[in-house]
This record gives C-alpha cells, structure tokens and sequence, in this order.
C-alpha cells in the first residue's frame, strides 16, 4: 500500500508517495528534503527529529525523546516508518537540540526573586546635603560628614581611610556641601559600623548601577560576573584561562613553584593580570547609555576559589597545603580592600574572600553547595564539579561530606593537543556516522573550529568509543576502515577536522594522549564520588539528584556523559547541569549577606573525606580507567547502546 | 570492619540536640566515620551502642603472646584474605632442639645469632621448641644459656612440668594437650604458660579448648593433627573462617610443623600463607629459614599500603656503561610502565627506582617524595656512577622542573628530561640520546 | 561436639580450559592438559571436587640463554643446545607441558624451526612466547601460529598495547593466548574483555596476572591471583579464566637465586637456596589459585608436582 506523505516547515513544502513501511528519513530524502543524521541513521544522536501532525506511524526507537514529546508527535526521522498517509513538519535544527532530554542545557542567570538592594545590599549609594561651614561653625570636616551619616541616615559609627580623607575637603566643596558617598556597613551585626568607600560631589542618579563583581579563580580557568548591585542583574561575563598555567596545570606545580624564590610575587601577580584583564573585558561588554564602566568603579567583589587559588592571591605561603599533615594557612579570609591584594577594582571597594573547609576543597565548593541548593535540599543529593581538581559532595541539609580528587585540566580544554575553553570557535559536539566514521559537528558560534572544549570531548570520546573508532581501553584501532584513524607521533588518532576545514590550516585531532588524559579525568571523577558515597553508605542509586558544575559552555549531555562512564548510569531526569556554581555562589553572596553566612554555615558543617586514607580510590580508579568501567553491569544503557 | 556514617548514625541518639557542636547527629556520624571526632564528645550515646562500637574493632582470634627475653605474639587477625585489611602479628619461627642433643648449646646458640638482612629490616628466628623427656630442666637450663627467646616446651606431662619449672618468669608453650592429659595439663599452664592443644578433629579441638578454658587457661594454639598438605589447609581454613565468626572454642592461632612434613619449605611456605600463628622447623638452615622469613614479611605487608617496588638499580635489556640511566619512583604501576615499555623496545638502560614511598611520579612530586634531593640520595646510594661510563641521567617529562635543582646536587652529571609518558620512552632514547 | 563447618557456595565457576590438541582433535599431541573448571576455592575439596589439579610447564628457550645462573646451566647441561632436546628432557623431569620462548635473534622461520622441533621432539602440549617486544612478537608468533595450525598452543604474551594481532592469529588458526598485565585486578579484567571484544572464544584465553618473586612483590602477585579467583567464583564472566604465572622466570632474576658468590653468608647454600627461593615463589602462588606454574629447575619442578599431589587429595 501507498502513502502520501507531505512535509513542511520553515522553506519546506513537499509531499511524496511512498510504500507503507518507509522510513520518514527516506520519505524526506525522496522529497529532497535533507534532514541531517550526523550518528548515521542509528536512532542515536536525536538530530533528526520530526513531528508527525497527522497520521499513523510506528517508532522503533525513541532514545533520546521523552514521553511528552512523543506526546506531540515527535519522532526520530531514521527510526519510524509511515504506516498511513501523513503529515510531518521539520522543526528548525535548534528547537530540536532543545527538546532533546539528554542535554542538559545551563539555566539563564536571574536575580534571586527576593533581591532588594535597599533591605540587604552592605554597600550602598547614599545623598548627603551637609550645612556649610562658617564662621560661626568651623567644624572639620569630616565631623560634619560624619554628623550628616547620623542626622540623614541613622550612621553611628563610620570609618574612613586616609586616601578619602586627603580628597574629601574638596569633593564636599566641588558638590557645595551636596555629596554621595558610597558605604559598606555590616548590616549582620547588632550593633553595625560602616565603612567609606567612595565620595562623589553632587547628587548622584539614586537609579545609576553600583558595580560589583563575582569572581571564580579556577585553577583552569577564571570568571567572573559583572553585576548591578542596585537591580542584582549579572551585566557582562568573561572568562580567561588562569594565567598562572604557564607555571603548571595543577595545584601542586602552582604550589611548588611559589616556594620558591620569588614564585609566590610572580604567582600572585599572573592571577591579578588575568583577574584584571577580565575586569577589563568585563567592563567593555557593558552597554550603557551614559559613559563607560571602568573597573575602579567596581566598589565590591567577593571571591570563590579554591584553597591555593585564594592563598596565592593573597601572597600567602601555601606550601603546607601540599604537605601532609595538609592543613591551610588559613581557611577563612578576612575582608579586605582592592587596594591591599592589587585588583585594580576601586581601590577601598570590599574584597570578601570565600571561606574554605579545608586544603583541597575550598571557597569554590562552598560556593557550589550555596547555589546548587545542595545544603538546603531536602533529599540526598549529589553535587560533582567537574572541573582541575574534581570535587564532590554528599548531602542534604541535614550532612555534608565531600572529597576532592585529581582529575587535571582535560575537561576544560587544556592538557589536549586541540582542547579549548568553550567560547567562540569551539566545537561542542561532534556525531560521528556508525558507517562511514566521518563525524559531524557544532561549533560555538558557528564557523571554522578551532579546537574542542569540554563538551565537545566528552562527546568526541563517546562517539569514538561506541562507533569503534577506539576500543574499551581507549585504544584507536587503526584497522578501522577511514583515511581519519591513522599512526600518530603517540600511537593511534583520529581526525575531526582536517586543515582545510579549520581555523588554522591544521588538523584538529584527537590523540592516544589525549585519549589517555580524558580517560584518567574522568575516572578520577567517577571514582571520587563512588568511593565518598560508599564511604559514607549511601548507594548511588539512591542519590535523589545529581548536580553538575563545571566550565562547560551551555550544556553538558548526558547520555554522552554516561557513555564515556563520567556520571554514573542513571536515569537521565535525575541530572541538572548547573554550570559554573562557584561564581554563582560567589554571585548570591555578593547580592545577599544571608546567603555569605550560609557559605560560612556550609564551611563549617561540610565533613571532608581524605580519599588517599586507602586503597579504594585507588582501586576506584583503575577500574574507571576503561570505557566506560570495567564493571560493565554498572553501565546497563552504555552495554545496551553497544549492542545496538 | 569499620562502620559508614550511616551505620554510626543508627547508633546515635537521633535527637540533633548539638551538644557536640555538630548541627545534626548525622553530620557527626559522618565526622565520626571520618575519625575527625571522638564518640565520647556526644554526651548522650547509648552504653550499648559504646560496646557496638567498640567491638566492631575487636578481633575474634586470641592474642596469644611466648615471653621470654623477647616476645613473640600470633592471633588478633581479622581477615581471611589478606587484601580485606591485612595480617597482624607474623607467623613465629621456632628451631626444634633435642634436649639430649650433646651439642644442644653451640646448636641454639648458633640458631640464636643468626641475622639477615632484607630491604633495610634484620629478621632472627624467634624461638626454639625444645623436646625432652626427663632431661627437660637441665635442657631448659642449657638453652637459657644460649638464648633469651621464648619456648615451645614439648614432652609428656613429667617433662613438661620439669621444664616449666625451669622457665623462672617468662611465659613459655607446653605442647601439647589432648584428650589423655587435658586436665594436668591445664593445671599446669594457668597462670604460668600458653598450651598447645591437639586433636584428630576439628570437633574433638573444640571440645577440649572449651574444656581447657573452663580450667582457667586462656592463652591456647591449636595443633589441627591433619596427615598431610590438603588436610591441613582445610582445616586452618575452616579454623580462620569459624574464628571469624565469632566460635570462640576455635579462636585461638594455630601452631604447624613443617618440621614433620614430607617436603619441610612446601609445608612451612603453606603454613606461613595460610594462617599459622607458629611453625616449627626441623632444624636451623639458613638457605631455608631465609626465604622464609621473607615470604612472612611479604604476606604480612599491608596491602593498603601502595603497591611497591623495592628501590635500587634495575638493568634492562643488558645494559652497558654507555647505556642511558633512567629514574623513576617505586610505585609498581609507575615502574611496570617504564620498564615494560623499555623492556619491549628491546634498548639496554639502567632503570634508577628510587624511594616515593610507593607513590607514581607526580604523586610522589607533589608530596615531596620525589625531588630533587632525593633522586640524587637514589644515584649516590646505589652507587650508579661505578655502572656507567657515561653520566647522564633521564628525568620524568612530568618533573621537568627539577632538572635545574638536579643539576646543583649532582654537579658532574648531565640531567636530561625525558617524555611524559612511558609510551613515549622508546622513541625518546632512539632519537634523542643517540 | 560437632562443628558445623561453614561451606561456600558460589555462584560462578572458572571456566575449562584446553591446551594442545591430539590427533583426534586434529593436532599432534600425545595427550592434551586441561586446566580450571573450579567451582570452589582452591583445594577446599570439602566443598566441591577439583576437577582439574594445577599443572608445571617449564621454559625453554629457542637458543641457549646467555644471562641464566649457572646453577640452571648445570642442571640442563647439553640439553640446552637444542630447543628439542631440551624439551624431551623437560619431559622427561616431569613437566605437564613446554613453554617456549622465542628470542629476538630469531628470524620467523627460525622461529617456525625451532617450534616445529618441539613439537617433534615431545608430545606435551606447548606454549609459545615472543621474546617480549610488540613488532617483533607479532611478526614471530603471526608465523609460528599459521606454521602449527590446529595445534591448540597458547601463544604469549598479549598486553593491553600490544594484543590484537596476536588475537587475531590465534583466532584463525585455533589457538590459546596468554593475556597478561602487571598485578592488577582491573587491568585483568580489562584486558580480558578487550580480547573478548574481539571475537576470541573465552575458552582460549588464559590469564597472566604476573608476579614479582618472593621478596620483590610476591605478595601483590599473590593478593591479586586470590581476588581474582573470588571474582571468578562470585561470578564475574571476566575473571573466570584459569591462570598462569611465571614464578621460574621472576625467582631465577633475583639476586638470591641468580648469585653465588659476594653475598650474605646468612643467605645460606647457594643451590638449596636458590630452588627454595623459586619453589617457595611458585608455591604461594598455588596456594593462591595458579592454574600453570612455568618453572625452570629440574628440582623445583619435581617438588613442585609433589606438593600439588598432596594438595589434591580429596
């Protein structure tokens, strides 16, 4: 029996007649529609997915699409065949990829729905008209600024440094005794003393921003948010890899390197150079009607980095941090100002350094649990920030525990031939056709790729492993029938790109190295939250959510995640991709003054797991240094995938 | 075994009261798993849950303990494999001694003064089963003049009695007790010596332990009476796993000889693996006792310590004086890797493994285990310059970073770094260093 | 009063392994040595029948060794001039099967010769080892495995960098392979499934868990042979292989075997100390589940086998 079937969408408008039990992929391909399947027609990628507005068809996979949207008619295009007359509409590629429940896309930022700058901001914008001085009231000064705080705002107690002092007499003058002043008071306190940040002459726009910034020092990579304190929003991001990298990609190196003759000044000073350039950068992407944001007009920032991120900035020694018994100097920062650590923000604006709870899981972590919600969810959670030093909590906000593990730079682009941050150039997913091996791809912002960020290589990976370009233990066949599996300099690779299709005229490869440094990130990470949940004797399986962090671009997916045995082998609906959670905790500590004690709180309570105690991490890992585990049973889906 | 959080969390009072500073008793439990907190900071625990505790660390075998001038301890063990946790107090090594031996003194005395060395530990014997008749407490006397190690006593009750007379304040092993001498036996041992009891069965061994207990002697080893190899792997198998249940009647070490056996280094290597707290052995031979005393400390190591290799200078391939030296750490994984890469590229080097406390290069690196100091301590102590003609040592790739401070402690050396991994080794030493 | 001895029973078993084929199954030995199909732990008789007991195989070379100790020189004497007469006399001394290792002196059809020999001059099943690097184990063990066709050899040594070819020869040409990596649990495994991966019927494949020597890590060998054969019985699929390690080969390299003279007098006699040293190696790893122990002293092979008879009386 025959079919019509017709197809439409955006440009499209065909009908065809075909015999019952055709594939609407070839049904499209009849109508010279090309409906893209980078997998290869295997009912893998999701690519092609249609929906069936009329008609009867029969699906014979579904991966990858939820029960909603088979619901309105979705269907793989190279997995279901017509079965009546019928009518499909293509969605635009990007509905699609939206629609797809394995990628987990990151959510927008949006300001905490409580955010009010007058009742919780500590630094705040105040008018200030002082009666001019005259003969008959020569008081100096800054008394009569200080008697203005107390008539007009209720201020006992202000401070003020010298700086201020020096150009006080004449802003106060410049303004005719109308001035704005810009204040931190610690609004927690019972009795609360302020600060004076700035002085401006005049009667400033009570609507202008009062800038703050949120900054995370990763050991990869820095970034850091931009944002209004007045209406909360995040304004600008920009992130850089840590410019302290060309002294070693990991804590240890940074740490080594710094004890020694004048490591720690030069350590010190690349991180302010990268902090500083963002600020910089930050500042530009800033679109305001009225004049430029230059970043010393930031007035506050707060900090989340890792232990030794936050002790090299300060220029504290962090030699012991390496060194067993691996206690810190110091786990909770005092506040300070620009000027004292060198942020070329304004230089009296608040610096609040996050506090950490121990040498290998820092402010970073804290701030994670913050935003992930982590310490105030009511299930077990788990949280896993995939990132240079991989750490992991368990908990809820009855208990904490978490640990920290090794897992290096490879997830963030770096320690990979052609690995990058996720910004522009970047590939972020790559398919790979069963039949052909030639892969497909998707660069950030389109365009030629110029390398492969995290995204990208953890789907680079598990498409080479279940096309079989590469075998479990992550060696490249190079029997494999295509010009792209060859003998490089460090044993087998393949080729994503060749140089005519790149940025650079050169290849973009994926080496046995890289393979190598891919394989131990991960096991690294998947080893260091199954030993903690063992530890602690709560079964994966029993873990309500998982939350994800990590410098990935938009999205991490899932399913690819899994395939590789990066996250474990559980239903896709329990994961949320969070994206960077330390400078977002970073950011609702800049905003809120309760949620900076909740980071203190969190601090406090977290109970962290020494992995090195003995061998399990050990044993963890070696069996995670497979594809995906050496366990297969723990990989239920990855084995069912490989069957197909 | 050692309990998670949320066992411990089952024992606790559950009333988040947070006397002990935590905010819940969950969140101590998990301290308390941690060992990052002491059970005695919750004012509230159960007396019943301290005894749970605690007892989750007793062990079900009894410590038994030979005194003399020096001590020699069996039992406490936990595991039935060695990898679940590991194996405490090492198997105790007697020499059997004849008390009508006329050459009895020069024997023990000869036996007494043997010391070997392995990896930096001097390993002796650790005692001496003395068998007499009516000459035991002269014997006693004798030996006590060549030794002040501790005594396994073997005779019949007359013996035994004269012998133990003889043992003024030390704590020596009367063997053996069965069926026919429980009782005297017994009242010989309490309070003054440890008992060996002997049985056909395991049945039969049971009953006269409990027998013997119920006399008050406390302290017993259990000679399994199996006629050969199978039977007695059997039967200090079954012994261990019912111990480990907590059948307190077979709770106790147990004591072989080899020194009966067909094949004396078979038996005593079986015995030694699998589970006995004391072997005899026929006579003092030191091609004998050495390798045994090395296959005890290698199946009494703690396996949850890393995996490692014993440092020194491996040779690779035959090398030459003119052959490159090599340096990596003692984790077995690390060495396995360069060795076999270089093994498998058929190139002779000198393989320099130096002390990392069984950690992997960066490890080791990062926990100041493998600096620069240390690898020339390595190249010094294993005396490598005597090797090789010429002085050229290959740094990891991964610790390129020490090579500057390498060269300040090993002036007239040339320090060349090497890849990052192993895999690139081969393709290093042909291209680069010829 | 009677104990009631706790028994295990286990959901798993090791599998069966045959090596070397008779006439009958197309080959040309006089008898074929079956290994594995444990059920139970090993020599717990009390709790299942062992149906295959461990067997010695010894290692001979295709030429003469340059680098063994004169004690193993000695004992051999003119047997080691040729490959053959030194496997009829390993025969003769009581090894259950020969293993062979090629040199990397040796030219493919040297190699082929030097096998066909053997294979001429003793009817034991036979086991045949590259000389350990990856190009030239393929290029000789490709040869020798089409030359012997049907023969059921085991060919060594498949690592985790250097399998497939090996696989792939000993997969059209029916034989065994030797799969080995450097004590550890998961790497076994890993190898084991990779060779799996590629067709190889699981009845082919024996496992070399590797182990050091008394004295130089014996105990790693030995933790991870007892962990492995648990596996195996818990009912890991990729576990169950019997195994076979090579206790001749890492005791004859240590010091303590190797060395007569400048060494310790604590060390005791040089010749009984050094077949100790290796039957006291192979013996831990019996006790801990070896399948094939390869020796290399007439002695040691001797008292080897007398010890696993007495370990197998049910």
């Amino acid at each position: 029996m025959d079919h019509s079937v017709t197809f439409t969408g955006e440009n499209i408008n065909a009908t065809v007649t075909v015999p019952t039990n055709t594939l609407l992929a070839d049904a499209a391909l009849q109508a010279g529609i090309d409906i893209g399947q980078p997998c290869g027609g295997q009912g893998r990628c999701g690519r092609c997915a249609v929906q069936v507005t009329e008609g009867e068809v029969r699906r014979r996979s579904t991966l990858r699409l939820s029960p909603s949207d088979v619901e309105a008619g979705y269907a793989l295009a190279c997995q279901t065949v017509v079965e009546s007359d019928a009518h499909i509409y293509v969605p635009p590629q990007e509905k699609i990829e939206r629609r797809l429940t394995t990628d987990r896309v990151v959510a927008e930022v949006t300001v905490p729905a409580d955010y009010d700058y007058d009742s919780v901001q500590t630094v705040k914008r105040l008018s200030l008209q002082l009666a001019p001085p005259s003969m008959d009231d020569q008081t100096d000064d800054w008394a009569r600024l200080q008697t203005a705080f107390r008539l007009q705002h209720g201020m006992e107690r202000v401070r003020c440094s010298v700086g201020l002092l020096r150009k006080m007499s004449d802003v106060l003058r410049a303004g005719d005794w109308q001035t704005t002043a810009i204040v931190e008071t610690n609004r927690l306190s019972d009795n609360p003393t302020s600060r004076l940040i700035d002085l401006l002459p005049g009667r400033g726009d009570d609507y202008a921003p009062i800038w703050g910034v949120a900054i995370d020092i990763g050991t990869t990579t820095v970034s850091l948010w931009l944002v209004d304190l007045v209406t909360g929003k995040v304004r600008a991001q920009a992130a850089e890899y840590n410019g302290q990298i060309a002294r070693g990609e990991d804590v240890i190196s940074r740490i080594i390197y710094a004890s020694k003759n004048g490591g720690g000044d030069e350590m010190r000073q690349r991180v302010l150079d990268t902090i500083n350039n963002l600020l910089e950068t930050a500042c530009k992407r800033v679109k305001l009607d009225e004049g430029r944001v230059t970043p010393d007009q930031i007035v506050k920032a707060t900090i989340a980095g890792n232990s030794t991120m936050t002790h090299l900035l300060l220029g504290i020694p962090a030699a012991s941090i390496r060194l067993s018994p691996f206690v810190t100097a110091v786990n909770h920062p005092p506040l300070v100002t620009g000027r004292e650590i060198g942020l070329n923000v304004h230089p009296e604006a608040v610096v609040d350094c996050l506090p950490g709870v121990a040498s290998y899981v820092g402010a970073d972590i804290t701030a994670g649990a913050l935003s992930s919600g982590l310490d105030d969810a009511e299930d077990v959670t788990l949280f896993i920030d995939i990132g240079t030093n991989g750490e992991t909590v368990l908990g809820n906000r009855d208990w904490m525990v978490t640990c920290a593990c090794s897992a290096g730079p490879a997830f963030e682009g770096a320690g990979v031939m052609n690995g990058m941050r996720a910004t522009q150039g970047a590939i972020e997913e790559i398919w790979i056709n069963t039949d052909t091996l030639e892969p497909t791809w998707r660069v950030i912002g389109g365009g030629k790729p110029k390398g492969i960020c995290g995204s990208g290589l953890i789907s680079l990976l598990s498409e080479a492993f279940i096309t079989g370009v590469v075998d479990k233990g992550g060696n490249v066949k190079l029997e494999a029938p295509s010009p792209r599996v060859r003998k490089g300099a460090h044993g087998g690779e393949y080729v994503v790109a060749w140089g005519q299709e790149t940025e650079s005229g050169e290849d973009i490869v994926l080496t046995r190295v890289d393979i190598d440094n891919l394989l131990r990130a991960k096991a690294a990470i998947y080893a260091g939250f199954t030993v903690l949940a063992d530890q602690v004797g709560v079964p994966l399986e029993g873990v309500s959510k998982l939350l994800v962090g990590g410098s990935f671009g938009k999205y991490i997916n899932v399913e690819k995640a899994v395939q590789i045995g990066l996250l474990p082998d559980l239903e896709w609906s329990r994961f949320e991709f969070l994206g960077n959670t330390s400078v977002k905790g970073a950011y609702l500590a800049l905003l809120e003054p309760r949620a900076r004690e909740r980071i203190t709180a969190i601090a406090k309570r977290m109970t962290y797991i020494e992995l090195s105690a003995d061998n399990s991490f050990y044993e963890a890992f070696t069996s995670a240094l497979f594809l995906p585990h050496t366990d297969l049973h723990k990989f239920p889906s990855v084995v069912e995938a490989l069957r197909k | 075994m050692a309990l998670s959080g949320i066992q411990i969390y089952k024992m606790l009072p559950q009333t988040n009261c947070k006397e002990c500073g935590f905010p819940t008793c969950r969140a101590f439990a998990m301290k308390l798993a941690a060992k990052q907190v002491e059970l005695g900071t919750c004012p509230y625990v159960s007396e019943a849950s301290k005894k749970q505790l605690a007892e989750s660390a007793a062990p079900p075998i009894r410590l038994v303990t030979l005194k003399a001038g020096t001590e020699v301890k069996a039992g406490n063990e936990v595991c039935l494999f060695r990898h679940e946790k590991t194996f405490y107090n090492k198997t105790g090594i007697f020499i059997r001694v004849n008390a009508s031996d006329p050459e009895l003194a020069k024997k023990v005395a000869a036996a007494d003064a043997y010391k070997v060395n392995y990896v930096g530990m001097d390993f002796t014997v650790d005692g001496f089963a003395l068998v007499g008749d009516a000459d035991m407490a002269a014997a006693v006397k004798t030996v006590r003049g060549a030794t002040k190690r501790p005594l396994i006593l073997i005779g019949d009750t007359n013996a035994l009695q004269a012998g133990l007379s003889a043992c003024g304040g030390e704590t020596p092993m009367l063997y053996a007790a069965d069926a026919s001498n429980a009782d005297a036996l017994a009242d010989l041992a309490k309070g003054k010596a440890s008992l060996a009891v002997k049985a056909d069965s395991l049945d039969a061994l049971a009953d006269l332990t409990q027998k013997i207990q119920a006399k008050g002697v406390e302290d017993m080893a259990l000679d399994l009476g199996a006629k050969n190899m199978s039977e007695w792997l059997t039967r200090s198998t079954q012994v261990r796993r019912l111990a480990l249940k907590n059948f307190r009647a077979l709770g106790y070490p147990v004591i072989a000889f080899p020194c009966d056996a067909k094949d004396e280094a078979v038996a005593a290597a079986q015995a030694i693996s699998k589970y006995a707290g004391f072997i005899v052995l026929s006579e003092f031979k030191p091609e004998l006792l050495y390798p045994l005393l090395v296959l005890r400390e290698n199946i009494y190591t703690d396996p949850q310590k890393p995996i490692q290799v014993t440092p020194g200078i491996y040779e690779i391939n035959q090398p030459k004086p003119e052959s490159p030296v090599l340096v990596t750490t003692n984790f077995s994984i690390t060495y396995f890797a360069v060795a076999n890469e270089v093994e498998g590229s058929g190139q002779p080097a000198w393989l320099v493994v130096t002390d990392a406390e069984g950690m992997s290069v960066l490890t080791a690196w990062a926990a100041g285990k493998f600096d620069a100091e240390r690898i020339a301590k390595a190249i010094k102590g294993f005396d490598v310059a005597s090797k090789v003609s010429k002085k050229r040592v290959i740094l990891p790739g991964h610790v390129a970073v020490l090579s500057g401070e390498l060269e300040a402690e090993l002036p007239d050396w040339e320090i060349r770094v090497g890849p990052r991994e192993a895999v690139d080794l081969p393709a290093f030493m042909k291209q680069a260093l010829n | 009063m009677p104990i009631e001895i706790p028994k295990d029973k286990w959901p798993g078993s090791v599998r069966a392994i045959t090596i070397g084929a008779t006439s009958a199954d197309g080959g040309t030995r006089a008898k074929s040595i079956t290994v594995g199909g444990q059920t139970a732990l090993p020599y717990m008789h009390f709790e299942a029948p062992m149906p295959n007991k461990p067997v010695v195989a010894v290692e001979i070379k295709s030429r003469k060794p340059e680098d063994w100790s004169t004690l193993l020189m000695n004992a051999w004497g003119d047997a080691m001039t040729s490959p053959a007469a030194w496997a009829k006399k390993a025969e003769e001394v009581g090894a259950d099967l020969i293993v062979l290792a090629l040199t990397l002196a040796d030219s493919p059809s040297e190699a082929v010769a030097a096998v066909k020999s053997v294979l001429a001059a003793s009817g034991l099943p036979l086991i045949v080892w590259g000389p350990g690097q990856a190009e030239k184990d393929n290029e000789l063990l490709v040869a020798v495995s089409e030359a012997t066709k049907g023969e059921r050899i085991v060919l060594g040594i498949c690592e985790d960098k250097n399998y497939r070819t090996i696989v792939a020869t000993a997969m059209a040409n029916g034989h065994l392979v030797q799969a080995r990596t450097p004590m550890d649990v998961n790497l076994s495994k890993q190898l084991n499934i990779l060779i799996s991966d590629m067709g190889m019927p699981k009845e082919r494949i024996l496992m070399d868990p590797t182990t050091g020597a008394l004295g130089y890590g014996i105990e790693y060998g030995y933790s991870v042979m007892e962990r492995l054969r648990l596996a195996s019985l818990q009912g890991d699929a990729m576990t169950q292989f019997p195994m076979l390690v090579t206790p001749g080969l890492e005791a004859w390299k240590t010091k303590e075997a190797k060395v007569g003279e400048g060494v310790p007098e604590a060390w005791g006699d040089w010749n009984a100390r050094s077949i100790n040293w290796e039957i006291l190696t192979a013996m831990a790893l019996v006790e801990s589940g070896a399948d094939i122990v390869v020796l290399r002293h007439p002695e040691s092979v001797k008292r080897v086998k007398d010890a696993i008879g007495e370990l197998v009386m049910a």
